[in-house]
This record gives structure tokens, C-alpha cells and sequence, in this order.
């Protein structure tokens, strides 16, 4: 067994902690200028009149008339226009962007520039939907006839603001009739084929290069599409260099978040177990589409977690409302849906009056078994050893029955849950197509030539890390530059945890080809395309068969103490057990696990955004509160070794499985604490005197 | 463009905020966040400004055997490690922002700003702090809960700075101090609560109980307060939810992107409560 999972120091702390590396913000190009957002002051509204003031020799106003392709931002669903043209849908929408060379004059226009509106009737509840997915597994029906009892329960999430501490934005810049953007993304294929699109270009017209990026979370998948488009536009007429920066305001205002969500569950219960689970989940978009297809098919198919129940009728919807738009976000639809999932297992085992733990045991899933989707759980689940592990780190079972005494307001939690790893169903072999290139230089050093963008998740030392230990060369000799599309093929976006398993397999593979073919001396390229695993087989209109090609596990538990006066609840403690393959770096998948964790946990007990007639109330980080050094309990964390046959050393995701789980674990220790149930997350101390107070009524 | 003024000494300060012209920051923890312009650019000032943060005439703490003083341009983290600081204030500043911040920010500032939820006034109000104005004219000394009239509001002249704060010297049997922020570090307080009492042989000799983020000023009603002071403990935990009733008129808080209204009020009182309770 390979020692890859042995820590290395990341290549790129010294330069990062040191405050040494440079983000798009450092770059200053001469001659640069600045470029700031018009945007919609309204939620819905016609646009009757925009008064530009004259302007200043040197300034520019850029809006939809400068496109000269589709003023649409390419991706998957096109509704999405890069300006405004005469309808204006979210408060912030892009409308124009004014540049120039000062600052204050920029910023004077900004402010100067009149937009007439003629308000239209807005939409802020989830009443309009625009996507509806349904899928059937086994007979969900018959199920229900032949129950014993039936048990329903709703529970719904809100907004979840990434907070990467580096805003969006790009420079730009266009020398020899091509447009040239540096920006701050996940998906440099993503944003150079959006702008293809927008400029009615040849592809390549466009380059485009990651800059170092500090954080994403998802929140670069999309979006920056967006901005790169409209900086594009601009190139084009003014052909200087531009920057675009996002304050940190404008970035909360402005950007996609995390869909707040509505669950409904109804399970049919016969022999104590449950045989049927009608399941419907509602996603608010905002104002467009986007991705939120995508991510509401990761939520249903997530609708049964790491449970496994034979009959099925799930169902969900996306509505479009006049809010912000949402969009990519760690875990993509999964976090909603196993939280209520989670909940819900709880509560019924409750209602039945039956010991919760090994009610869930019951169901859990064990290889062999049908997924949600119909497909087939093909590998080795270790979820039993994972979860005695568990509990035993916690203490669970001593500790849930000691925190059961009512005049206790403490509580502990246990979440049970899994991620699929890689794009959902086809998605890889059909869409992304990926690609990696090793360039081995006469010198003997070898260029990793991939899209992926470390964006702090440590990419660039595990994917070295993947290509040196296959040539049985020292780290010291692998090159790993930031992408740039001119000398990188597409090998995909740095999302849906596919990076190490995806990209690192077609490293590893096409590492082992190159020390066969190796010469010394000799300049030398290898490029490995994606394959499926011949078994996948999946249907997107039935959502039925293998829909990920393998699946990481998890297993959270949460202690907490809640303050009976002000009901602050205080996170002691978290252990978890991860199953995410084969770690390639025990630190980085650590530093994954305690980063995803206080995500996850903080999405269900402390990060509040919400809006007020489509404008966002929490908008800097003072307002929108994620949790402090002080804040963070203590962390216990051990992985479990269960190669993936397709992946590098066995590795599979670890990226976002070690999110999802937070949100139940924290409720239920939650839960536990106050003796009354939580359906809804945030459960900030308001929401639990809320609760508490409708339980003495 | 406005000018700035640097004073290097606090006559010269004094002379300069004469023609009520300039607006007087000390460590701009609050002014530099509320007038923060795009990256780059200097923040927005509308008035010329005084920066007094480094006057050494005003950074001192002195104690005599009545009361403390404090140079108004004291900062926070050196008062929070003065072996004469108020154990109740020093609590108070110990749960304040974050490091960085206490390092330039001073109670003169707190004041001004005048916030509803400062967490540094529920313990100048519960001290009975005494705040001393100075202009070329001369001085004055107000009481704290004169001296603010509402959010952002004080009856600072446009001459004035703030010289001094007083407090005189305070023993009780009892003290507690809540902040309720959003997370347990670095947050702006939802409610927060101070109760300090005297209690002797089981008789209530003094109480002081003040609320914050619950109305427009900071919350401490005296004619509240003297309706317990000389009664049996048992007989106040006998009547205490007459406190809601008392405090009805005087606890208003609002709903905003921090917290709401309901849970305010109710931890607000239920602070207070918890607080009497513990004096047995």
C-alpha cells in the first residue's frame, strides 16, 4: 500500500501565509483602468430611461447594446443576460459597467447615472417553478397503501453565503485582437467559453488564466462567468487593460449563494421500518436559472442519504423568485436534503417510540443494495465500523442518555451521510470530456498541464503529489502552474469533489504511461482523456442507474451546550470518521474535513442571511456572522481506507462530503438540548424561542 | 477638498476645534468603517478632521482614593491589562471586538458613536461614569446617561472634545455582565445585560441594572432601581416578575439584521431575572 497519504507541507503555504503571493486584486498593469456596476436598484421592474451624464474624456459606459454575441452568460440553462436590456429581475442586477481611468470620477458617474423604472409585480415565495424533476423507485404507492402509519414532516434551510475571503474579480486585458482575462475562478473553461459565446468569437480570441484564488466554495464555479463576459464586452470597444474587483459588499449583494429550501417528507412505516418515502423538495434560484437544475438533481437523488428504502416517489421543483441569484455552493443541493432526511429518520423513530440509533441502523445502506436512484452501491461501505468508531471517539451512548434529562441543556447529535462523488450521471463522459496533459521538458521536469484551480483546498500538492509518486520522482521536479487555456487542455471545473478522483486518475495514468515511455533528455507529451467506468450506466430523463461512480462517506457527531437564559448554543465538540477512498495527504484532507465541518455546522445553527422584498439584510461580515477561532470547537477527525478501484491510490472525493453532514448533527444535539424538535435551520436562539414558546402553548 | 488637522499637543487641539469646523477622531474604529469609499480611494470625510488618537496629554489612567481617571485617548487593550481598571469594565472590554481593534479604539470614541449597543457604556453607565468636556472655553462634567441623547447623538459642542472619563470607586457584593452577540468573538452585540448589587445581611443596599440593543440609548431606570433598594431578597424574588411590567415602557427594541424584537425583550428580562436570582 503506497504512502502518498504521508503529509508534505503545501507548496504554497510559505508564499500564502508569508503574505508573499499575489491575488488579481495585486495586479496593476500600466495604463490600467477601473471598471464599476450599475446595477438594479428594484426587484422587477421595466426599465423606462437611463440618463448617462456626459462623460469625461476617457470614461466609458459599457452596457447590452456593446455585446456582439448573445447577451446571455453560457450555462446550462440560457436566461441568465450578461446587461440588463429593458427589464431589470433582482435587486443588483448588472446593468452597465462605467469605466475609466480615476477611481472617483468612475465612481462619481456611477452615482450620477439616472435610471427611470416602472416597478412590475415581484415574486419572493417559491410559487413559480420553472424546472420539475420526478423519479420513481420501486412502488411507492402500494407502499403507502399496505402502511402501517404514515408519518409526515417539513423542514426548510436558508441562504448560506460562501464568505471566501477573497471577492470576486478579474483584470483584462486585449493585445493583437485577443481578449486576455486573469481572474479569480474555479472553472477557467467555464469562463473562457462563456465569453466565446457573449463575443461571437473564435475560441482562440480568448485566454484565459487563474489567478491565485483565496477561496471559492463554489461561489467561482458560475459566477465569474458572468463578470468575464461583461469585462470581455469592455475589452473589446476600449482595448486598454481593465480591473473589475467586487467589494465585499457588492460580492454579498451581488453573487450567488447557497438555494434556500423547503423539504417535504412523507414516510410509510410497516414492521417498524420505514418502506416508502414520498419525498417533494422546493429550491428558490432567484431570479435565474442557472445551475439550479444541477443542484436540485443532486438534492433529490440525495433523498435517501446513507439509508437505503426500497420504494421511492421524489420530486422537486426550482422557482424562480426576484432575488439574488443562487447558485454553486459546497455539497450543491445535498446539504438541504440530507438535513431533512437526517431530521426526519429522527423524528419518526421518535413518533414510533422506538430507540432512534438502532432504528437508523436498520436502514442503513450496505453494499449490494439499490440506490436511490436504482443504481447499485458496487463498493465496500464501511459506515458500521465508522460509526462505532464514532461513537466511541464521542461517547455518544452515555452522553445521549445523560443529556436526556430535560433540566440538561446539553445535547448530542450524530449525522450519517454520503456524497456522490464526481458530476452527477453522464456528466463527465458526455459533457466535461476532460482532458490532462503531462509535458515533460528535455531538463527533466514535468509540467502538470490541468484546468483545476487550487483555490486553497490543496489541489496543486495532491495533484503533484499524485504525478510524482507515479514517476518516482522527488515533488521538487513537478511544475504546477495556475491554468491558463492557452497552454492547459480542459481537464474541467474544480467542482463536485471530482478533482482528485477525476483529474488526479488521469494524472496517475497518464504518469505511469510516461515512465514507460520515459527518455531521458527527451521532450515529451502524454495526454490522457476521461473514460467512464464501463458499469455506469444512467438515465437523465427517469433518473434512474449509477448516478455518481462512486460515493464517499461520513459520519458526524456534535455536542453542544445551550445557554437556558439567552439559548446561545456553544459547539463543544465535533468528531467525525470519513470513508473518502484513499487520503492523498492526511493534512490536506484534515484541514478539508475541519473547514467543511465548521461550514457545515455553522449552516445550521448561526449563518443568517435572509432578504426583505428581494434586498439582503446581512450584507458585510459583520452582519452575516461565520464562526471565529473562538467559536470552533475542538475537532477529532479519523479516515478510513477503502480504495476506489477508478481512482488515484483509491482516492475518491473529500471536498464537499465533509459539509454535509454538519448541519443535522448540530440540530439534533440541538434538539436534544431543548427537548423540542427543530425543523428549521439556522436554529439560531431566536428561532428556539420561538419554538419553545409554541411548545408551552 | 478638506483638510485634516494633526495637533501635535492638546492646547493646539483645543485652539483648532475653536471654530467648531472639525470633527474630532480618536481611534476612527467606527468613523473609518461608516466612511469607507471603494478600495483604493480615501475614505469620505465631509468635515475636516482632528486626529487626537496620539496627543500624549490625553492617554493616561490615574486613580486617587474617590474615583479613577481616564484620558479620553486611552485605548481600550491598555485599559484592559491597567491594574486600576474596574474589574466590570475590564470584563466588558475583554469581550469587545477583536485585539486589533481594541489596540485603537478608546471609550472617548464609544461614546460619541453613541451606539445602542456598545457594550463599553453598560459599564460607564453601571459605574456611574462621569464624562469631562473640554473646549477653549473651559470644562464641563456630565453624567453618562446625560451626556448621550440618542443613536449617534450626544450634547457634545461642535467646539468640544471629550478630556476625561470619570468613575468614582464601587464596591458590590454581586455583578454580572451578558453580551448576547451573534458568535462568541467579534460581534456587535444582539442584547447585553449588566446587574450589580449590594446586598447585606439579606437586604438589597444598591442595585444597578442596565440593558443594551433594546432601545434608542442605553437602558438603566434609577426610579426602577430604588424600588428595590432597602427590600428583603425574598421579598423582591417574591414580586420579580413585576419587572416586566417596570421595565415595560423602557425596553423597546427593534427588529433588524441581527436579531429580532421578541428575543430581545424577553432575554433582556430574562437577564435581569436571572441576575436577581443569584443575589440570594
Amino acid at each position: 500500500m503506497s504512502n502518498i497519504h504521508h503529509s508534505v507541507p503545501k507548496i504554497d503555504a510559505s508564499e500564502k501565509i508569508s503574505g508573499r503571493m499575489a491575488y488579481v486584486a495585486d495586479i496593476r498593469i500600466d495604463g490600467m483602468l477601473h471598471a464599476k456596476t450599475v446595477r438594479s436598484t428594484e426587484a422587477h421592474a421595466r426599465i423606462r430611461d437611463i440618463r448617462v451624464p456626459t462623460l469625461p474624456e476617457g470614461y466609458y459606459v459599457i452596457d447590452h447594446r456593446d455585446i456582439p454575441g448573445k447577451n446571455v452568460v453560457k450555462m446550462i440553462f440560457e436566461d441568465w443576460p450578461v446587461f440588463a436590456v429593458d427589464k431589470v429581475h433582482h435587486i443588483g442586477e448588472p446593468i452597465m459597467l462605467v469605466v475609466g481611468p480615476d477611481k472617483r470620477v468612475v465612481q462619481t458617474l456611477v452615482d450620477a447615472i439616472e435610471i427611470d423604472y416602472e416597478p412590475l409585480e415581484s415574486v419572493f415565495s417559491m410559487t413559480e417553478s420553472v424546472i420539475h424533476y420526478h423519479y420513481d423507485k420501486g412502488d411507492a404507492e402500494a407502499a403507502f397503501k399496505e402502511a402501517d402509519r404514515i408519518i409526515a414532516h417539513e423542514y426548510d434551510t436558508g441562504y448560506q453565503e460562501q464568505a471566501y475571503i477573497e471577492p470576486q474579480g478579474f483584470i483584462g486585458t486585449y493585445e493583437d485582437d485577443r481578449i486576455h482575462l486573469i481572474g479569480s475562478i474555479q472553472a477557467p473553461y467555464y469562463v473562457k467559453n462563456a465569453v466565446i459565446e457573449t463575443m461571437a468569437c473564435a475560441p482562440e480570441d480568448i485566454r484565459v488564466v487563474q489567478a491565485t484564488v483565496g477561496g471559492a466554495f463554489g461561489g467561482k464555479e458560475e459566477f465569474p462567468s458572468l463578470i468575464g463576459c461583461q469585462l470581455a464586452v469592455a475589452l473589446k470597444k476600449i482595448k486598454k487593460p481593465i480591473k473589475l474587483i467586487y467589494e465585499r459588499e457588492e460580492d454579498m449583494d451581488t453573487t450567488t449563494k447557497r438555494h434556500p429550501s423547503k423539504t417535504r417528507i412523507e414516510g410509510a412505516i410497516k414492521d417498524g421500518k420505514i418502506t416508502a418515502l414520498r419525498t417533494h423538495i422546493g429550491i428558490d434560484s432567484g431570479a435565474f436559472i442557472g445551475l439550479s437544475g444541477v443542484v436540485l438533481s443532486r438534492a433529490i437523488i440525495a433523498s435517501t442519504s446513507a439509508y437505503t428504502v426500497d420504494n421511492l416517489d421524489i420530486s422537486g421543483d426550482v422557482y424562480k423568485t426576484n432575488t439574488v441569484p443562487n447558485g454553486a455552493f459546497r455539497g450543491f443541493g445535498a446539504p438541504q436534503m440530507i438535513y431533512a432526511v437526517e431530521m426526519f429518520f429522527h423524528h419518526v423513530a421518535k413518533e414510533l417510540g422506538v430507540d432512534v440509533h438502532a432504528f437508523r441502523l436498520k436502514h442503513l445502506a450496505k453494499q449490494g443494495d439499490r440506490t436511490s436512484t436504482s443504481g447499485l452501491f458496487r463498493d465496500p461501505i464501511l459506515m458500521p465500523e465508522m460509526i462505532e468508531r464514532a461513537c466511541a471517539m464521542s461517547d455518544y451512548h452515555r452522553k445521549r442518555k445523560a443529556y436526556a434529562d430535560p433540566n440538561v441543556y446539553k445535547g448530542i447529535g450524530m449525522s450519517w451521510f454520503l456524497h456522490g462523488c464526481g458530476f452527477t450521471g453522464s456528466g463527465e463522459a458526455e459533457h466535461i470530456k476532460a482532458k490532462v496533459t503531462l509535458e515533460k521538458l528535455a531538463s527533466g521536469l514535468v509540467h502538470l498541464r490541468v484546468a483545476a484551480v487550487d483555490m486553497g483546498q490543496g489541489a496543486k500538492t495532491t495533484l503533484m503529489k499524485v504525478a510524482a509518486e507515479t514517476l518516482g520522482l522527488p515533488l521538487e521536479r513537478i511544475v504546477y502552474d495556475n491554468p491558463d487555456t492557452d497552454l492547459v487542455p480542459d481537464s474541467g471545473p474544480t467542482v463536485a469533489s471530482r478533482t482528485a478522483m477525476v483529474v488526479g486518475g488521469l494524472i496517475a495514468r497518464a504518469a505511469a504511461r510516461l515512465k514507460d515511455e520515459w527518455n531521458d533528455g527527451e521532450h515529451q507529451t502524454i495526454t490522457e482523456q476521461y473514460t467512464q467506468p464501463e458499469y455506469m450506466a444512467w438515465n437523465q430523463d427517469t433518473f434512474t442507474g449509477d448516478a455518481y461512480p462512486a460515493y464517499s462517506w461520513g459520519v458526524n457527531v456534535v455536542e453542544v451546550e445551550v445557554d437556558k437564559t439567552t439559548l446561545e448554543v456553544q459547539v463543544k465538540n465535533i468528531w467525525s470518521t470519513y470513508d473518502v477512498g484513499k487520503s492523498l495527504d492526511d493534512n490536506i484532507v484534515i484541514g478539508q474535513a475541519d473547514g467543511g465541518t465548521a461550514q457545515g455546522v455553522a449552516y445550521g445553527y448561526l449563518e443568517v442571511m435572509r432578504h426583505h422584498r428581494g434586498k439582503l439584510l446581512q450584507k458585510n461580515m459583520t452582519d452575516y456572522v461565520i464562526p471565529t477561532a473562538v467559536d470552533m470547537a475542538k475537532t477529532e477527525t479519523e479516515l478510513f481506507d477503502n480504495p476506489f478501484a477508478f481512482g488515484p491510490y483509491g482516492a475518491k472525493g473529500a471536498g464537499e462530503l465533509t459539509l454535509v453532514g454538519g448541519a443535522p448533527a448540530v440540530a439534533l444535539a440541538i434538539e436534544m438540548a431543548i427537548g423540542e424538535r427543530v425543523h428549521s435551520i439556522p436554529a439560531t436562539p431566536e428561532y428556539l424561542m420561538e419554538v419553545l414558546k409554541n411548545a408551552k402553548r | 477638498m478638506v483638510s485634516h488637522a494633526i495637533p501635535k499637543t492638546y492646547a493646539e487641539a483645543l485652539e483648532i476645534l475653536k471654530d467648531g469646523t472639525h470633527r474630532v477622531v480618536a481611534g476612527g474604529t467606527d468613523m473609518m468603517v461608516r466612511n469607507r469609499a471603494w478600495a483604493g480611494l480615501p475614505p469620505a470625510f465631509d468635515k475636516p478632521l482632528l486626529f487626537a488618537f496620539n496627543l500624549p496629554e490625553l492617554k493616561y489612567v490615574r486613580v486617587d482614593e474617590k474615583a479613577i481617571y481616564i484620558g479620553s485617548m486611552t485605548d481600550l487593550e491598555t485599559l484592559l491589562h491597567h491594574e486600576d481598571t474596574p474589574s466590570l469594565l475590564r470584563e466588558v472590554i475583554g469581550e469587545m471586538a477583536s485585539p486589533a481593534i481594541r489596540y485603537v479604539s478608546t471609550l472617548a470614541g464609544n461614546i460619541v458613536n453613541a451606539s445602542p449597543a456598545a457594550d463599553s457604556l453598560l459599564a460607564l453607565y453601571a459605574l456611574d461614569a462621569q464624562i469631562v468636556l473640554e473646549s477653549v472655553e473651559g470644562k464641563r462634567v456630565l453624567p453618562i446617561e446625560k451626556m448621550i441623547l440618542g443613536p449617534g447623538k450626544t450634547v457634545l459642542d461642535h467646539d468640544e472634545i471629550i478630556a476625561e472619563i470619570r468613575m468614582p470607586k464601587s464596591s458590590f457584593t454581586h455583578t454580572a455582565f451578558r453580551k448576547v452577540g451573534g458568535r462568541r468573538a467579534d460581534a456587535i452585540t444582539k442584547v447585553g445585560f449588566i446587574g450589580c448589587a449590594v446586598v447585606d445581611d439579606g437586604i438589597i443596599r444598591d442595585l444597578r441594572l442596565i440593558f443594551n440593543a433594546v432601545a434608542p440609548t442605553l437602558v438603566r431606570v434609577k426610579s426602577v432601581e430604588a424600588l428595590h433598594i432597602g427590600h428583603a431578597i425574598e421579598d423582591v424574588l417574591d414580586d420579580i416578575e413585576t419587572i416586566t411590567h417596570h421595565y415595560a415602557e423602557h425596553i423597546n427594541p427593534i427588529d433588524d439584521q441581527r436579531s429580532n424584537r421578541a428575543y430581545r425583550k424577553e432575554t433582556a428580562l430574562e437577564l435581569a431575572r436571572h441576575f436577581i436570582k443569584t443575589l440570594q
